[in-house]
């Protein structure tokens, strides 16, 4: 017996139609029409996992059907793995990013900066046809086959063993050391040995923390920034230029700029105008790197904020909200909540700390654009002593109205893991809010066991 | 008799067991008790019946089921699902409303949590990455001694040593265990060094969320004499004295909820 799939209603499709051609950094561009029937014929023989209906597993989306962007964040999701391929197909560099950096650079250089989460979702687009059960037996079957090749002793394997493999066409592998992650040591390690050995590696080296105040700091970092290009440079043939840089630089500051500002008008709603996934997944366009295309991710944002702006103002409330939901801040690296399952629970995610750092951090415009992205990184908040990040993000939770905080971290994301206690308690300490640390596991029982204890806290709140 | 309105039930489906209450007028009026098996719902069905028919109901009687454990998220039986957190913090306060502090131990996990006056969680922490706390890692122990599990504590107790146990890993443990008895020492003092281990994890929960009188044991293994004697000691208090099998605390909970719920939905007025 085939799986019940959710169906986009035809009877929002008219709405959905007058909205806005989602434009690509080839120039291409995606029309309404495209998109709709994209979403409701090809993508659910193609992935019917995404689709299916399936209350525990997955990930549902956010089924928001009246938001048009909802829909073209989801579009870029799904078609994410075969816009890579026809990428490389084109001759387009793609480089393997990790760390907590802003993707200016890459974006100069003319390379996609990928991170471990889009890395896996790029190789787990290339199959077709799994529902739930399949996908995820896949993708426990590649972690199995990536513990074969590597420490398990890292947060989640990264995404390296497609690398290694030689399972996805990466170009260069150049991540941010010691900014946050602790992870890139185990996946430099691996790619070493494996048939993709020969793939380009550069440690773009980070001054270690807390330095932001240190000239030689900044300078050391430029010059890093500075190797960053040139090595892109050497993949790509280019000459990347400072204006280069700076067209980039000032681009994305557009994209934090719009990112931030719609944040804030989500938060200076009464009732959350949309779900905890579609908070995410708009806010996190800011920073033009989730989708692996730049101009798609600006203009799916700004079109976003003219719809947000639309509900906040109408106080129209989010797709499966409940009444007076319980506001979850969610912090840590590289993994958040299910939202939909903590939704159902009664709660509504409001606000994170990673990525939201770095889309809320404008780089200075005038003067050397190496000096000021190297600047701008390094007072990053998230990448700031423990006092000063519990400080910023005390400052965030209050703007977003959060009645409880999570922190969460992968198994193996030692850096997180270390401090998470230290900067919970200094939350708790001056706001008196309800906190909440969980560490996640490998993949194994984590679904079920995670949302137990989210669950537990929103019924504490 | 006025049957409708007047019965709740709750159903708790832990990794290890699966219990029910009902309540009547407020009254504790039937239990149930069966292991855990694969079929979760089954298994909550198995405890629920089991309480029905002793207590000559059928489950159209039932005005309101709770559901708890990890089962809970599927136990189409049940009106709502609730995390037994929640459960075990309400149950306590039922029976013991002086109740501050409760540490609950149960097949797979091992939870410390913390209520208010109305039995509301204030906070909670719990263990579930190492076996060291759960009833599971003392079954395991019990059949490397070849004993019984529910003569373990009083085992523990009659120790006249206590040899400190550093694994929590349950192999790791089982193969330390052995090295111990080959080095000559008692199994009784092993074993007390292995309750005493497990109490000072438990102490180490408490050290995040606190520990305030009163402070109820609840779980299957509340009912080891041995561990409850070593987390007095650990936590330098005095377990309160469950009025009923502390196997039950969640479902009870669960049922104490039920009735709380269906009273909020109007279903029953008191
Ligand atoms: N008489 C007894 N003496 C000692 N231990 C006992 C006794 N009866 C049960 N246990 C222990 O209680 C455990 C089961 O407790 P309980 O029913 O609270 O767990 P559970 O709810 O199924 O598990 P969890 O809450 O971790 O999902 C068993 O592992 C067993 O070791
Ligand atoms: S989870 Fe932690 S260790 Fe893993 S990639 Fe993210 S920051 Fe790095
Ligand atoms: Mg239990």
């Amino acid at each position: 017996m085939g799986k019940q799939l959710f169906r986009y209603s035809e009877a929002n499709k008219e709405k959905f139609l007058e909205s806005d051609n989602i434009t690509f950094n080839d120039g291409s561009t995606v029309s309404p029409e495209e998109i709709w029937h994209y979403l409701t014929e090809e993508a659910p023989a193609k992935y019917p996992s995404a689709f299916e209906v399936n209350l525990y597993q997955g990930n549902r989306g956010s089924r928001d059907e009246t938001l048009p962007t909802s829909l073209k964040t989801r579009y870029l999701g799904l078609t994410f793995s075969a816009r890579m391929e026809k990428a490389k197909d084109n001759g387009k560099s793609i480089a393997f990013i990790q760390g907590g950096q802003a993707v200016d650079p890459y974006t100069a250089a003319d390379t996609i900066a990928l991170r471990p989460g889009l890395v896996n979702q790029w190789n787990n687009g290339l199959e077709y046809g799994n529902d739930i059960n399949k996908e995820n037996l896949r993708r426990k079957k590649s972690k199995e086959k990536a513990f074969h090749d590597m420490s398990f002793e890292a947060c989640q394997t990264g995404g390296y063993e497609h690398v290694q493999a030689g399972d996805l066409r990466i170009d260069v592998i150049a991540p941010y050391t010691v900014l946050r992650c602790s992870d890139i040591s185990y996946g430099v390690e691996a790619h070493r040995h494996g048939p993709n050995k020969n793939v380009k590696l550069l440690n773009v080296d980070y001054p270690l923390r807390f330095q932001a105040d240190k000239p030689w700091a900044i300078e050391y970092f430029a010059k890093n920034l500075r190797r960053l290009v040139n090595t892109l440079d050497e993949v790509t043939g280019r000459k990347t230029s400072e204006n280069d840089l700076l067209k980039a630089i000032k681009l994305h500051n557009t994209g934090r700029r719009l990112g931030t500002e719609l944040a804030e008008l989500w938060w200076s709603a009464d009732v959350p105008p949309t779900n905890s996934d579609d908070r995410a997944s708009m806010v996190s366009l800011g920073n033009l790197e989730v989708h692996g295309d730049v101009q798609a991710s600006l203009s799916v944002l700004k079109e976003a904020k003219k719809f947000i702006a639309e509900r906040v103002k109408n106080g129209v409330k989010g797709h499966a909200v409940a009444d007076n939901p319980k506001r979850l801040f969610i912090l840590g690296s590289c993994v958040g909540i299910n939202g939909s399952r903590s939704e159902d629970a009664g709660a509504i995610v409001v606000g994170r700390d990673d990525q939201w750092s770095h889309c809320s951090s404008l780089v200075e415009e005038v003067g050397d654009p190496f000096y000021n992205l190297a600047k701008a990184t390094l007072e990053y908040p998230y990448e700031q002593s423990i006092e000063k990040r519990a400080q910023w993000t005390i400052e965030q939770i209050k703007k977003s109205r959060a009645d409880g905080v999570i922190f969460i971290h992968n198994w193996g994301c030692n850096t997180q893991a270390a401090i998470s206690r230290p900067i919970v308690d200094i939350i708790k300490r001056e706001t008196g809010i309800p906190t909440y640390i969980h560490e996640r596991d490998l993949h194994g029982l984590r679904d079920e066991q995670e949302q137990n204890r989210v669950n537990a806290f929103v019924e504490m709140l | 008799m006025s049957i409708n309105g007047n019965y709740f039930a709750g159903v708790d489906v832990g990794s290890l067991a699966a219990k029910s209450v009902i309540l009547k007028d407020g009254e504790i009026f039937a239990t149930g008790l069966v292991p855990s098996g694969v079929n979760s719902v089954e298994s909550g069905l198995n405890a629920l019946n089991l309480a029905l028919e002793s207590a000559g109901l059928k489950q159209e009687d039932l005005t309101y089921i709770v559901g708890t454990g990890y089962g809970r998220v599927s136990a189409p039986y049940a009106n709502k699902a609730v995390t037994e957190i929640t459960c075990h913090a309400k149950g306590a306060n039922y029976l013991h409303p002086t109740v501050r502090t409760i540490i609950d131990m149960g097949g797979q996990d091992c939870k410390a949590i913390r209520i208010d006056q109305d039995g509301a969680v204030v906070d909670f922490a719990m263990n579930d990455k190492c076996a060291a706390g759960t009833g599971r890692f003392l079954e395991v122990m019990a059949g490397v001694f070849k004993v019984e599990l529910k003569d373990l504590g009083a085992i523990a107790l009659s120790a006249t040593d206590t040899v400190p146990m550093s694994s929590t890993c349950t192999v790791f443990a089982e193969s330390e265990t052995i090295s111990l008895v080959a080095r000559g020492e008692k199994p009784e003092n092993i074993l007390n060094g292995i309750h005493h281990s497990i109490a000072n994890r438990i102490a180490g929960l408490f050290s995040r969320v606190g520990i305030e009188s009163d402070v109820f044991f609840s779980g299957g293994v509340a009912k080891n004499s041995g561990m409850k004697s070593a987390i007095e000691q650990a936590l330098k208090v005095t377990i309160v004295k469950p009025e009923i099998d502390p196997q039950l605390i969640g479902a009870l909970g669960a049922a104490v909820i039920a009735r709380n719920f269906s009273k909020k939905e109007g279903l029953w007025a008191a």
